[in-house]
C-alpha cells in the first residue's frame, strides 16, 4: 500500500471520486440557514462605519473627531494615528496593507478610509461620520497606467520603487520584470510576417455577491474573536495581529460561509478597523461594507496597457515573440504584472521569447488578486495577435496553436521545463467538438484562445477524526469557495472505503488547526485534498494497528481494503475482516481516539491549460454583442466532483464575458469612481448568456495522488482573448480595447469604414 | 421618519399637504427604496399609496384605458385589453428591471421618478398618454411629456399625487413599439431609447405618428420633426433616413458612464427606425 | 555544483549572466549561496522567490534536494487568486 509516497500517482478504480454527490452545504444555502459574514451578532454589539476620502489624491492636514466623539451613542473613533505604534515594526508589504486599510498622511484614492466610528446604531454612526472634520489639501491625481508612467505625472510615493527600476523613470514605476530566452531579433528575422499591436484593458472587479463583513470582539484582557467572510482566516489572523500589535494566539478567527471571493478576499480591509474599534469601545463591533464601498475601496484587478509583437512563418510556426506589459495596481506596488509577463507566452513552445513587465502605481484602490492574477490581460493581447496572423496567412487558428503548443519537455517562456501537461489535449477536444464546425450566420464570428496558469500548493494542515460510531469528522483550514467540502468528503471516503455521507468536513477556526495558506492559487482541491488523503492514510495506519492488536499479530501483517482491515495474507493468520466502524466502536479500549493528521507545504501543483471556443453576433448599427455559443475545454488532471469542476469552468467563462464586454471602472475628471454599483458596473446577467458548455480533459498531475490539478483560475485566462477574437471576426475589425462595450464597438466599426 | 398608508386618496393628499418636512410617495418602491438604502434621501414622511383601492384598477374608458397609479408593470403585462391596444406601452413596462422588479414597479412611479432614461416615458409620450393628478387644489390632467422637467425633478406641486394614467382610444390600423439599447439583456438602464406610435390609412400610408426618445436629453423628448417625416409616407428607406436624421438633430445628450454623445445621437436614429418598422407591422402595414 | 537559471531583470545583479553555478545540495543552501555570491540579489531574495526543481515549483521548502543535473529555475514568488 503506497502510504508513504503521496506523490506517486495511484490511479485506481475510483468509487466515490468522480461521482456527483449533493454538496453538504447545499440545503443551508438554499434555505437561508447558512451564516455569512453579516449574519453573526453579539450582545452589546456596536455598528462600525468608515469615513472615506472623496478625493483621488489629497494630503490629510488634520482630522478633528471631537464633535463625533461627543455625539451621544458614539463609543469609539479610530484614525490613522491609532495605528502609529505598530507602524515601525512592519515590513513594506504589511505597511502597505495598513495604509490601505486606514490612510496615514495622504488619501491615495477616492474611497480610501480616513476614519472609522463605532456607535450604537446605523443612524448615530452615519451622523458621527458627518461630524468628523478632515482638512484635505487636494493634490493632482493620475489614473491611467500610461499617464502614470509619464515623467511629469503626479507622484504618489517618493520611495516605492525597488532596485529593478532603471534610473530616469517616473516614481510611479515601482517594479520591472523581464523573462524569456533565445534571441528575439534573430527570430523576427526568420518570420514571414510580423504583427505588432497595442492593447488596453480596463480594471475589473471580482464582483462577488457578498460584500465584506465581520464581527470583532476584544475583551479588556486583549483576547479577541473575529468572525469574518474571507478566503483565508489564518491570513486575517496574522495580518490583524501584526497591525494591532497582538500575539497571534490572542486572536481567534472563524471564517463564515462566503458569498464569492475570486481572489478579492485574500487580504483585509475592514477587519483591523473593527478590531481597533472594539478594543477602544470595549464592545463587539460589526462592520458591513455597502456595495459602493466594495467597489470604491476593495481590490479590483489591474488595468493594463500591453504591446505584443509576434513573428510567424507562412506555415504557422512562431519564430519569435515579445511583449511589454504595463499594469497599474492601484495606489501601492504589487500589480500582478510579473505573472502577466511570465504567463503571456506560456502556452507555446517559442524559441525566441522576451517579455518585460512594469508595475505602476496610480490613484486607484489597491488591486487584489482576481483568478489567475495578471494572466487574462496578457493572454488577450497575445492570442489576439496570433489570431491576426492566422487570418493574414489564412491558417486555421486551432491548427496553428497545436503546431506551437507547449508539450511535455517544452521549456516555457518563464524558464521552467514542463512535465506532463494537457494543452494539446484541450485543443484536440475542441477540434472534435461539434461547436468547432457549427455554421455561422451574418455578423457572427468565432473566436478561439488558449490560456495557462501556474496553480499553487502551499501550507496546509488537516485533521481527520474517526468517531466511535464509524463516522468521520474532517477539519480543514481552507474556506470553501467552490464546493471543496464535498470534494474533501469524497477523497476521505474514497481512501477510507466508507460512504460519502459518513464524512463531514468543517472549516475549522484558527485555534483548531495549524496554519493554512489562503484559499487561492486554485490550491484547495489539490493541497487540502492531498492533505486529506494523507490524513486518511495516517488514520488507516492507526486503524490497522488497532486491528493488529485485537488479532494479536504484527502491524505490518494488516492491510486496508475497501473499508476493512484484513490480514495481509495466509501467513498473517486467518481473521474476519474488521470494518472501520467495528474498530472505531472499541477504540476507547484499544488505545483511545483514532485520528489522522497532515501538516504539509504542498508542492507539485500541476500547471493547467485551457482552450475556449466562442461564437458571438454583433449588431453593426448599435455595437451590441450577443454571445451565441461558448465551450470550455480544460485539463482538470482528475475531476474529483465533476459538477464543481464544470462550475469553475463556467464561472470563469462568465466572468470573462463580463470583463470582455462591459465591466469596467469608470472615473470622472475629478478622479471619483462613477459606477460603484451593479447597475452601471455591468456583470453579465443570466439572460445574457447561452448555456456554457464544458469538456473536462483529464491529464493526471503526477504531483497529486489522484492526479488533481487546480481548476479555479485557468478558466478565466482565455475568455477575454477568445471573445475578442470572436467579436473582431463578427465586426470585421480588430478590437484592441476592453471592455468591448457597444459604444467602443460601434466606434471601431465606423473608424474601420473610414467614416 | 413616518410611514403612512391611507385608504383614501383624499386623506393621502391631506397628509402630503400637511407635511412640513420632506415627503415622498411610495408606489412600488423600486426607485424609492434604493434611494433610501443608499442614503441619497432621508424623507420625513413616506406615504404608501398601495392601500388605496382605486389606484389598482385598470378600467376601460372612452375606448381607451385608465390605469391606476399603483398598478404594477406585471399586472399591466397580463391585461389582454391594454396589450391589444397599446402593445408598445406594455412592452416598455414589461422590460423594466426583471420579473421580480416588475411585480412591484409602476408606470406612474417610473414617470414621477423623472429619470431621462425611464423606460415607460418615451412609450407613454409616443402614445399620447395623459396623467391625472390629484392635489389640494383638485384634479388636473396633463400630457405624459409634461411630468419630467429635469433629471430627478417632476412637475408635481406640493401635496400632489399621480392618480392614474390614461391611454387613449386609437383608430384601426394603428401600432406602437418601444426599443431601448442596453448593453445587457435585462436589469439595466437605457443608454438610449425610442418609442413610436403610428396609424395607417386604408392604402397603408402613415396618417398619424408620434415619436419620442429617451436618455438623449435632460428629459424624455417628443420629436415632432421625426413624426412629420413619417406622416404621408409608407416608411421607405429614404423616409426612415429622414426620421433618423430628425431624431439625431433633436438629441442633446451628455457623455457619461453609459454612453457618449456621439453614440447616443447615432443610435437614437437607429432605434427610432427599427421601432417605426415594428409599429408599422403591428398596424398591419408592410414590413 | 548546480546550475540555476534566473529571470531577465536579475541578470544585471548577477554580472550579466542568466545561468549561475553555485555549490548547493538543497534549496536553503542555494538561496544562501546566491545571496552571498551575488549581494545585489539580496533584496529580491528577501522579498521572496519560488524555486522550480525539475519542473516542480516550490515556495519555501528549504530541504528540497538539488542534483547536479537538476533543472533549477528561480521565479518570482508565486501566488494566486
Ligand atoms: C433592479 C432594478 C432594475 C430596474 N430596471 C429599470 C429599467 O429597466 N427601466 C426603468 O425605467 N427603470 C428601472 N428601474 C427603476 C424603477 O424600477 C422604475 O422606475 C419603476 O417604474 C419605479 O416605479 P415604483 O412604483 O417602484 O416607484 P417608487 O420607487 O415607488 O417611486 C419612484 C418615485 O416616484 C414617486 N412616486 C411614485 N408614485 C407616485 C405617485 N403616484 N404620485 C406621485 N409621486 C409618485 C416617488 O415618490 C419616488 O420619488 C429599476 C430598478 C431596480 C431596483
Amino acid at each position: 500500500m503506497p502510504l508513504d509516497h503521496p506523490q506517486d500517482l495511484t490511479i485506481k478504480d475510483f468509487k466515490i471520486v468522480g461521482q456527483r454527490p449533493l454538496r453538504p452545504d447545499g440545503i443551508d444555502k438554499v434555505t437561508g440557514r447558512a451564516r455569512f459574514g453579516a449574519d453573526m451578532n453579539a450582545p452589546g454589539m456596536l455598528v462600525g462605519r468608515v469615513l472615506r476620502s472623496p478625493h483621488a489624491h489629497a494630503r490629510i492636514k488634520s482630522i478633528d473627531s471631537a464633535k463625533a466623539e461627543a455625539l451621544p451613542g458614539v463609543k469609539a473613533v479610530v484614525t490613522g494615528a491609532d495605528f502609529g505604534a505598530v507602524k515601525d515594526g512592519l515590513d513594506d508589504g504589511m505597511l502597505d496593507v495598513l495604509v490601505n486599510c486606514m490612510a496615514q498622511d495622504k488619501a491615495l484614492y477616492d474611497g480610501h478610509a480616513v476614519a472609522a466610528v463605532a456607535a450604537i446604531s446605523q443612524t448615530v454612526a452615519r451622523q458621527a461620520l458627518k461630524l468628523i472634520e478632515v482638512d484635505y489639501e487636494v493634490l493632482p491625481h493620475v489614473l491611467d497606467v500610461d499617464a502614470a508612467m509619464q515623467p511629469d505625472a503626479p507622484v504618489l510615493h517618493e520611495e516605492a520603487a525597488d532596485e529593478s527600476v532603471p534610473a530616469g523613470f517616473s516614481k510611479n514605476v515601482v517594479r520591472r520584470y523581464e523573462f524569456g530566452h533565445g534571441d528575439v531579433a534573430k527570430g523576427f528575422a526568420e518570420a514571414d510576417r510580423i504583427v505588432e499591436r497595442r492593447f488596453k484593458t480596463e480594471a475589473a472587479h471580482q464582483g462577488y455577491i457578498e460584500p465584506h463583513a465581520c464581527l470583532a470582539a476584544m475583551g479588556p484582557d486583549g483576547q479577541a474573536e473575529l468572525w469574518v467572510c474571507t478566503q483565508g482566516h489564518y491570513m486575517v489572523r496574522n495580518t490583524c495581529a501584526a497591525l494591532l500589535g497582538m500575539d497571534a494566539s490572542q486572536l481567534r478567527v472563524t471564517a463564515s460561509e462566503i458569498g464569492g471571493g475570486f481572489g478579492g478576499k485574500t487580504t483585509v480591509f475592514i477587519e483591523p478597523l473593527a478590531l481597533a474599534l472594539s478594543r477602544k469601545a470595549g464592545r463587539p463591533v460589526k462592520m458591513t461594507m455597502s456595495r459602493e464601498e466594495v467597489f470604491r475601496a476593495t481590490g479590483p484587478t489591474s488595468s493594463s496597457s500591453i504591446d505584443v509583437k509576434i513573428g510567424m512563418t507562412r506555415e504557422g510556426r512562431i519564430t519569435a515573440a515579445s511583449g511589454e506589459l504595463r499594469y497599474q495596481g492601484g495606489a501601492f506596488p504589487g500589480s500582478p504584472v510579473e505573472f502577466g509577463a511570465m504567463s503571456a507566452f506560456a502556452a507555446y513552445d517559442v524559441e525566441n521569447v522576451k517579455t518585460v513587465g512594469w508595475d505602476v502605481v496610480a490613484n486607484r484602490p489597491k488591486q487584489a488578486a482576481y483568478r489567475a492574477p495578471g494572466a487574462p490581460m496578457a493572454a488577450y493581447a497575445v492570442e489576439s495577435v496570433i489570431d491576426e496572423l492566422c487570418k493574414q496567412f489564412d491558417l486555421d487558428p486551432l491548427s496553428v496553436r497545436l503546431k506551437n503548443a507547449a508539450v511535455e519537455g517544452t521549456t516555457s517562456s518563464f524558464g521552467v521545463t514542463y512535465g506532463k501537461i494537457g494543452l494539446s489535449a484541450t485543443l484536440e477536444a475542441a477540434r472534435a467538438h461539434p461547436h468547432y464546425s457549427a455554421a455561422l450566420g451574418p455578423n457572427q464570428g468565432r473566436g478561439l484562445a488558449c490560456g495557462f496558469w501556474f496553480n499553487f500548493g502551499g501550507e496546509t494542515c488537516v485533521s481527520l477524526n474517526v468517531n466511535a460510531d464509524g463516522t468521520v469528522g474532517l477539519s480543514v483550514g481552507t474556506p470553501d469557495i467552490g464546493g471543496s467540502r464535498a470534494s474533501m468528503c469524497q477523497m476521505a471516503a474514497e481512501e477510507l472505503g466508507i460512504a460519502y455521507d459518513k464524512v463531514r468536513t468543517v472549516v475549522a477556526d484558527t485555534a483548531s488547526l495549524g496554519y493554512n495558506d489562503v484559499t487561492d492559487g486554485s490550491r484547495v482541491t489539490f493541497a487540502s485534498g492531498l492533505a486529506t488523503i494523507q490524513a486518511a492514510r495516517d488514520a488507516i495506519r492507526k486503524l490497522c494497528g488497532r486491528a493488529a492488536r485485537m488479532w494479536g499479530i504484527d502491524e505490518d501483517a494488516v492491510i486496508w481494503e475497501e473499508g476493512y482491515a484484513k490480514p495481509a495474507g495466509g501467513n498473517a493468520g486467518s481473521f474476519e475482516p474488521l470494518s472501520l466502524a467495528e474498530i472505531a466502536a472499541v477504540s476507547a479500549r484499544t488505545g483511545g481516539p483514532i485520528a489522522g493528521h497532515t501538516e504539509v507545504n504542498a508542492d507539485g501543483a500541476g500547471q493547467s491549460f485551457a482552450t475556449h471556443l466562442v461564437d458571438s453576433e454583433v449588431d453593426p448599427e448599435t455595437g451590441k454583442v450577443k454571445i451565441l455559443r461558448y465551450t470550455v475545454f480544460q485539463d482538470a488532471g482528475k475531476a474529483i466532483h465533476p459538477s464543481y469542476v464544470e462550475g469553475q469552468f463556467q464561472g470563469g467563462a462568465v466572468q470573462g464575458i463580463g470583463w470582455a464586454l462591459n465591466e469596467e471602472y469608470i472615473y470622472g475628471e475629478d478622479g471619483r469612481l462613477q459606477n460603484p454599483g451593479f447597475l452601471d458596473y455591468r456583470v453579465p446577467v443570466a439572460s445574457d448568456l447561452p448555456m456554457i458548455d464544458t469538456v473536462i480533459v483529464e491529464v493526471p498531475n503526477p504531483g497529486h495522488p489522484y492526479g488533481v490539478r487546480g481548476v479555479g483560475e485557468t478558466s478565466i485566462v482565455p475568455p477575454l482573448a477568445a471573445i475578442a477574437n470572436s467579436v473582431s471576426a463578427a465586426a470585421a475589425v480588430r478590437m484592441t480595447h476592453l471592455p468591448m462595450s457597444p459604444p467602443r464597438i460601434r466606434k471601431a466599426i465606423e473608424e474601420a469604414a473610414g467614416r | 421618519m413616518r410611514y403612512e398608508a391611507p385608504r383614501k386618496l383624499k386623506r393621502a393628499v391631506a397628509l402630503l399637504s400637511a407635511e412640513s418636512g420632506v415627503a415622498r410617495v411610495l408606489a412600488g418602491g423600486t426607485d424609492l427604496l434604493v434611494q433610501l438604502r443608499s442614503e441619497r434621501i432621508e424623507p420625513d414622511l413616506i406615504l404608501d399609496i398601495k392601500r388605496i383601492e382605486s389606484m389598482h384598477a385598470i378600467a376601460a374608458e372612452r375606448g381607451g384605458y385608465r390605469i391606476g397609479a399603483a398598478v404594477s408593470c406585471a399586472a399591466l403585462g397580463e391585461h389582454a385589453g391594454v396589450k391589444q391596444l397599446w402593445p408598445g406601452v406594455v412592452e416598455a413596462a414589461t422590460l423594466i428591471g426583471s420579473t421580480q422588479v416588475q411585480g412591484r414597479a409602476t408606470m406612474a412611479g417610473n414617470l414621477c421618478n423623472a429619470s431621462p432614461a425611464a423606460d415607460a416615458a418615451p412609450a407613454l409620450i409616443a402614445a399620447g398618454a395623459t396623467v391625472a393628478i390629484a392635489g389640494p387644489g383638485g384634479r388636473r390632467e396633463v400630457p405624459a411629456e409634461a411630468i419630467c422637467l429635469a433629471p430627478g425633478r417632476n412637475a408635481l406641486e406640493k401635496g400632489e399625487i399621480v392618480e392614474s394614467l390614461y391611454l387613449p382610444a386609437r383608430p384601426e390600423r394603428s401600432g406602437d413599439a418601444y426599443l431601448r439599447l442596453i448593453p445587457r439583456s435585462e436589469m439595466d438602464i437605457a443608454v438610449v431609447s425610442a418609442g413610436v406610435s403610428l396609424s395607417l390609412d386604408a392604402a397603408g400610408r402613415c396618417s398619424a405618428a408620434r415619436v419620442a426618445l429617451g436618455a438623449v436629453a435632460p428629459r424624455p423628448l417628443r420629436v415632432e420633426a421625426a413624426a412629420a417625416a413619417l406622416i404621408g409616407s409608407d416608411l421607405d428607406e429614404a423616409v426612415l433616413a429622414v426620421l433618423a436624421a430628425a431624431c439625431a438633430a433633436a438629441c442633446d445628450p451628455i457623455d457619461d458612464k453609459r454612453g457618449t454623445v456621439e453614440y447616443r445621437t447615432e443610435v437614437a436614429g437607429v432605434l427610432a427606425k427599427r421601432a417605426a418598422v415594428i409599429a408599422q407591422t403591428r398596424a398591419g402595414g408592410a414590413a | 555544483m548546480v546550475t540555476v537559471k534566473i529571470w531577465g531583470s536579475l541578470k544585471e545583479a548577477a554580472g550579466g549572466r542568466s545561468e549561475l553555478r553555485v555549490e548547493a545540495a538543497n534549496i536553503r543552501q542555494l538561496l544562501q549561496r546566491l545571496g552571498a555570491e551575488y549581494p545585489r540579489l539580496q533584496p529580491q531574495l528577501k522579498r521572496g522567490v519560488s524555486v522550480s526543481v525539475d519542473g516542480r515549483i516550490y515556495r519555501d521548502a528549504w530541504f528540497t534536494e538539488l542534483k547536479e543535473d537538476s533543472e533549477i529555475v528561480l521565479l518570482p514568488r508565486l501566488s494566486g487568486g
